[in-house]
């Protein structure tokens, strides 16, 4: 069954990693952001049924993208999952506060990063 | 996405990640410069604070751009070069020793990947 993603990320080359991956691996639906305020926009029209938001952007960070996200009723429901190179519990332990679906961890496997979405969604 | 599926696609994946790889590879060498550069300002005692906060951020983005890229040993030296320039980390003669040593690796393991 496809999906639609949306990836939210400044750098160019994890979200060409991360869309190359969730297209051509699993089959599903892209689009992608390049900021927070970008991608909030961009989450309201293209409705995903999921999406992958970096945690340290410039301006906006994933953090506050998150509640931006809650606060609007459109993509309230959104399931968000973080996907972060930060390995130190403290920050893994704030971003869990926030109520995100999921922390997924940088660098990622291009091969499995959709089975790992999948799973965390029950989309297996 | 059944396992034989998978299997087949493995290859294409794999070429299309050495694409990208190419395509980005000179925007990796160039945050590994500003970490060269800050190894070499720490190294003669004149590392600025705006450069050392750069420098901090670029070592985050490489970690996790090279594990991405298949190279894990990349992304475990740029955590080390992270964990160095951290605002709470001292800046001393050893390290500095240690980010040059870091920032030659990283450039070692960059020019080996095909």
């Amino acid at each position: 069954m496809s999906h639609r993603i949306l990836i939210i990320d400044d750098e160019d080359d994890i979200r060409e990693v991360a869309a190359l991956s969730l297209e051509t691996v699993a089959g599903w639906e892209v689009a992608v952001a390049s900021s927070g305020a970008q991608g909030i926009v961009r989450a309201a029209e293209y409705n995903p049924d999921a999406i992958l938001l970096d945690v340290m952007m410039p301006g906006m960070d994933g953090p506050t993208t998150f509640r931006e996200l809650r606060k609007n009723p459109i993509t309230s429901r959104i399931p968000v999952l973080l996907l972060t190179a930060k390995v130190q519990s403290t920050d893994q332990r704030r971003f869990a506060d926030l109520g995100v679906e999921a922390i997924l961890f940088k660098p990622f496997d291009p091969l499995t990063l959709p089975n790992q979405i999948a799973g965390v969604l029950g989309w297996n | 996405m059944d396992s034989n599926s998978r299997a087949n696609e493995v290859p294409a994946v794999s070429a299309m990640l050495d694409e990208l790889w190419l395509k980005f590879r000179p925007q990796i060498e160039e945050r590994l410069s500003v970490l060269q550069e800050a190894a070499a300002a720490l190294a003669q005692g004149n590392l600025p604070p705006e450069l050392r906060e750069e420098a901090h951020n670029t070592a985050h983005k490489l970690a996790g751009s090279l594990g991405t890229f298949g190279l894990d040993q990349g992304t475990a030296l740029a955590r080390e070069a992270e964990n160095l320039l951290a605002p709470e980390s001292t800046l001393d003669e050893p390290t500095a020793r240690r980010l040059l040593a870091i920032a030659a690796s990283i450039s070692v393991t960059i020019l080996d990947r095909r």
